[in-house]
């Protein structure tokens, strides 16, 4: 009996670097394989990862809709198992396949849509903090700075000053 | 007769929670129901009907397993 699925796709950044396309390709071709057609699939997030997968840090996210046969499923299941580019996956059944899915997915096929190349392994620090603590950074290295000269150059810091520049002379 | 009980905090969802089904894929909606450590709340202080609470759980385990949520911390 066929049914429909939703399935998500954790690939190694590795494949990704090498194309969006041939990434793609990893999963569509296990798929077909199995015989399953596949409706949507597009590329969903890359992230830091919660916790290290195969000393990985990061990774990219496929989401994807498919049809197909229940009989095949362990078998597609367990080839994904022993696959090295695809760190994780996860197989849900679905009611249909959504207006929203449909349309980004069609985006992502059909526009000169570019993939950004995922950033290197390393690089942990930017997704790390929380959402506040991230919208935080970009202003901050570029406002204190300036703020600081204002301030020093008005009343309140003045006393300071001089305070600062007498203990200097006496220290002299 | 004083308890010592500490007085329970109030539930996140204050509304019927029939207006957002918890998904897997939805994570900053799923991140205000875990502590600190990344337990999952229950459901006197989620506010969650039954149903709602295990789409919730659902759902956690769900986004860690895909390494979108940590397990601890």
């Amino acid at each position: 009996m066929t049914a429909l699925y939703e399935s998500m796709f954790l690939l190694d950044n590795a494949v990704v670097r090498e194309g969006w396309n041939k990434a793609k390709a990893v999963i569509t071709d296990t798929l077909e394989k199995h015989g399953a057609t596949v409706k949507t699939i597009r590329r969903w997030d890359e992230r830091k990862l919660a916790y290290p997968i195969k000393n990985k840090n990061r990774g990219t996210y496929a989401l994807c809709y498919f049809e197909m046969g229940n009989e095949q499923i362990a078998a597609m299941r367990r080839e994904f198992d022993l696959s090295e580019r695809v760190l994780r996956y996860l197989i849900l059944r679905a009611e249909e396949v959504p207006a929203a899915e449909l349309e980004l997915s069609t985006a992502e096929h059909a526009a000169d849509f570019v993939v950004p190349p995922p950033p290197p392994d390393d690089m942990v620090e930017p997704d790390s903090g929380p959402i506040g603590q991230g919208d935080e950074e970009p202003v901050s290295p570029d406002m204190i700075v300036p703020d600081l000269d204002e301030v020093e150059g008005e009343a309140d810091e003045r006393p300071r000053g001089k305070k600062n520049e007498a203990k200097a002379s006496l220290e002299v | 007769m004083a308890s010592s009980r500490r007085p329970a905090l109030p539930p996140i969802n204050k509304s019927s929670c029939d207006d957002h089904m918890p998904n897997y894929k939805d994570l900053d909606h799923l991140r205000k129901f875990l502590t600190a450590h990344g337990q999952i709340l229950s459901r006197k202080r989620t506010g969650y009907c039954a149903q709602c609470q295990k789409a919730l759980k659902q759902g956690i385990k769900r986004a860690r397993h895909m390494a979108l949520l940590p397990f601890v911390g």
